[in-house]
């Protein structure tokens, strides 16, 4: 692997070139302190102070809702407008390790061509951030990253140092090599050591995850998920906000004119009470318990059991998300027999008085 | 006119007649809607209209009067499917707001006094399923026009309708909205039937509800939430019943205790 160094002045130059050739994302504030990745017409526009933002990455290569095909009497016409060339600039570790496991989901075993299309045309520029109360990467072991990007900026005081990752983030490179220093000094190295170790003392959550399937196992039936239950807007936000959620529905839209239906596909969470229904009306997840049951499942337990780690990346999303403080932070500390001041808790004492 | 052409009827009860301008309001659509089947009866759009036998009503408006129970019944009778259109229709509407016999009476006394009602008789407003049975149910204040056009073509070809089982949330999120409620915002989205593409929230207001209670609402835990948040109780129950027509009756029972 092959580190350069950049200006923080030739930053915006370097991107200006870039997005010649494809459309550049990066993050924006949307709202005060929340952010988005959006489109950049306008450099200045950029947000690298921001966290997190409010939809993971995720929405750049599967978005809410698209169309897949069209089907006609004839057969079928593929619609892949979504898969444009993009450049993702800005994505910090935690979301890089998320596209890493929708990689998993969408790629191992059969192959999402809606997936692998947008995934192949969108080069990955992440940046290192800093944690804030809800990041839980270190405690998910994703707050570094040695793969899955062409180009990772960490930053410096004035420069910043550039990881490559790929024979396509080399390429970038070469696009202005002049402006790329390949000379690290010690003092730079001394600088990001030192960096490092403070970013590491910043993280203020600290989670087992590897415990996390055993406890899970053992609190199955425990009275704890029926006051989650009960707190629960059953509003599917959770899903929609989470990098490693890849659930989806697929929808027949019939058009009036023409004997042929659109096939849609949008995002589902499995916290929505339609999620587990059936032909027939038959749902096998009715109650809201059990259907966070599953979530937690899925996130604790199911894959650290199959791939030794957990499916949160520790973003922090569901944290500054759920309107009832439903999130792997307390449900973790819950599972581990802490007691919390959080709404579930509150409510269960409303009802009960 | 082709013989296999399914025969539908629209009808207005007790409404603000939005949902059935909304159909006329698809005017891209207009002619192949009208094309695509036998519009028997639809008094907004055309005057010759015929109450025959038909294979599709659509009802928009709740029920408040003597007249509009029996025009129901008649096009109950008449219909093979009968479909629910729009807020008034599924749950009795604003109007229908007032779940509780008593506080109705005294509300339309004090709105129309003595008056004596000679063309029909008022009754309190209901959703049309207090009185017959439905086969389907359209939500939307009024109906949304993609949600309209799905369902119209998917009866013209036989098929079911979708349901529409997700809150307001749901698009409110694909939207990348700032969570109003987590804010301190008395937002319904996630007691209300999505579908409208959360469109207040889109333009920072919140969703006050009026597409109408979403099919497992967790009504109590947001009541609290509220609470908790330092909304006013009554304030709650008000924004809360708003749109909620007879539907939430057991809501407000439990919220009562
Ligand atoms: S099952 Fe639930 S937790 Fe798992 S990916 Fe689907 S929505 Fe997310
Ligand atoms: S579970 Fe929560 S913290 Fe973990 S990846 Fe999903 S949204 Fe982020
Ligand atoms: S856990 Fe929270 S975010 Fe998830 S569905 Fe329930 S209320 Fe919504
Ligand atoms: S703003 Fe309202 S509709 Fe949107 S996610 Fe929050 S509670 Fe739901
Ligand atoms: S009030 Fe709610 S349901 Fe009605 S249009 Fe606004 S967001 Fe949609």
């Amino acid at each position: 692997m092959k580190i350069v160094k950049l200006k923080k002045e030739n930053l915006f130059p370097f991107l200006e070139s870039l997005s010649k050739e494809a459309d550049l994302w990066a993050p924006v504030q949307k709202y005060e302190n929340k952010h988005s990745f959006q489109l950049i017409k306008d450099f200045s526009q950029i947000d690298l102070k921001y966290t997190r933002t409010i939809l993971p990455p995720k929405k750049l290569f599967l978005p809410p809702t698209f169309n897949m095909f069209l089907a006609t009497e004839q057969g079928y016409e593929e619609d892949f407008s979504h898969v444009t060339k993009k450049i993702l600039f800005g994505i910090h570790p935690c979301d890089i390790h998320g596209l890493l496991i929708l990689d998993r989901f969408f790629q191992h075993v059969f192959d999402d061509p809606y997936y692998s299309k947008a995934r192949q045309n969108t080069l990955i520029l992440g940046h290192s951030c800093w944690p804030d109360e809800n990041c839980m990467c270190k405690s998910t072991n994703t707050h570094i990253i040695e793969e899955g990007y062409d180009l990772f900026f960490s930053e410096l005081e004035t420069a910043y140092l550039v990881w490559i990752g790929s024979s396509e983030g080399d390429d970038c490179i070469r696009i202005k090599p002049g402006i790329f220093d390949e000379d690290i000094t010690d003092e730079d190295i001394q600088i990001y050591i030192k960096w490092h170790n403070e970013r590491d003392k910043a993280f203020q959550v600290d989670i087992n995850f590897i415990a996390m399937p055993d406890l899970m196992e053992l609190k199955y039936e425990n009275p704890l998920w029926e006051k989650l239950g009960d707190a629960c807007l059953a509003c599917g936000s959770c899903s929609n906000v989470c990098p490693t959620c890849n659930c989806y529905n697929v929808l027949d839209k019939p058009l009036l004119n023409k004997y042929a239906s659109e096939i849609g596909r949008c995002w589902d969470a499995c916290t929505l009470e339609s999620y587990s229904e059936v032909a027939g009306g038959e749902n096998f997840r009715e109650k809201r318990a059990q259907r966070l049951k599953l979530w937690y499942t899925h996130k604790l337990q199911a894959y650290i059991s199959k791939y030794g780690k957990p499916a949160c990346v520790g973003c922090g999303r569901c944290a500054s998300t759920c309107p009832v403080d439903i999130n792997v932070q307390t449900v973790a500390k819950a599972l581990e027999g802490k007691d919390m001041d959080t709404f579930w808790n509150r409510l269960s004492k409303e009802v009960t008085k | 006119m082709k013989k296999d052409k399914l025969k539908i009827g629209i009808y207005e009860l007790t409404g603000c007649a939005g949902c059935a301008l909304l159909i006329l309001d698809c005017e891209n659509e207009l002619v192949d809607i009208f094309q695509a089947a036998d519009i028997q009866s639809f008094l907004m759009a055309k005057s010759d209209n015929i109450d025959g036998e038909l294979d599709i009503a659509l009802v928009e408006g709740s029920v408040s009067t003597e007249k509009d129970i029996e025009e129901l019944m008649d096009i109950r009778k008449r219909a093979e499917i009968v479909v629910a259109i729009g807020l008034c229709s599924m749950v009795g509407g604003i109007q229908g707001r007032f779940c509780d016999e008593k506080e109705w009476k005294e509300n339309f006394k004090k709105v129309y006094g003595d008056i004596e009602m000679t063309h029909t008789k008022p009754v309190q407003s209901k959703p049309i399923d207090a009185y017959i049975k439905v086969d389907y149910y359209l939500p939307g204040c009024p109906i949304g026009k993609e949600q309209f056009l799905n369902f119209f073509t998917r009866m013209l070809r036989g098929n079911p309708p979708e349901r529409y089982p997700q809150p307001v949330c749901v698009e409110c999120k694909y939207n990348e909205n700032d969570c109003l409620l987590k804010k301190g915002i008395l937002c319904l989205g996630p007691l209300t039937s999505g579908g409208c593409g959360a469109i207040c929230i889109n333009h920072n207001l919140p969703c006050v509800g009026c597409w109408g209670p979403v099919e497992g609402g967790n009504w109590i835990s947001e009541y609290y939430l509220l609470k908790e948040k330092g909304f006013d109780d009554e304030l709650i129950k008000n924004k809360m019943a708003n749109f909620s027509g007879t539907k939430i009756a057991e809501v407000s029972e439990q919220l009562r205790k």
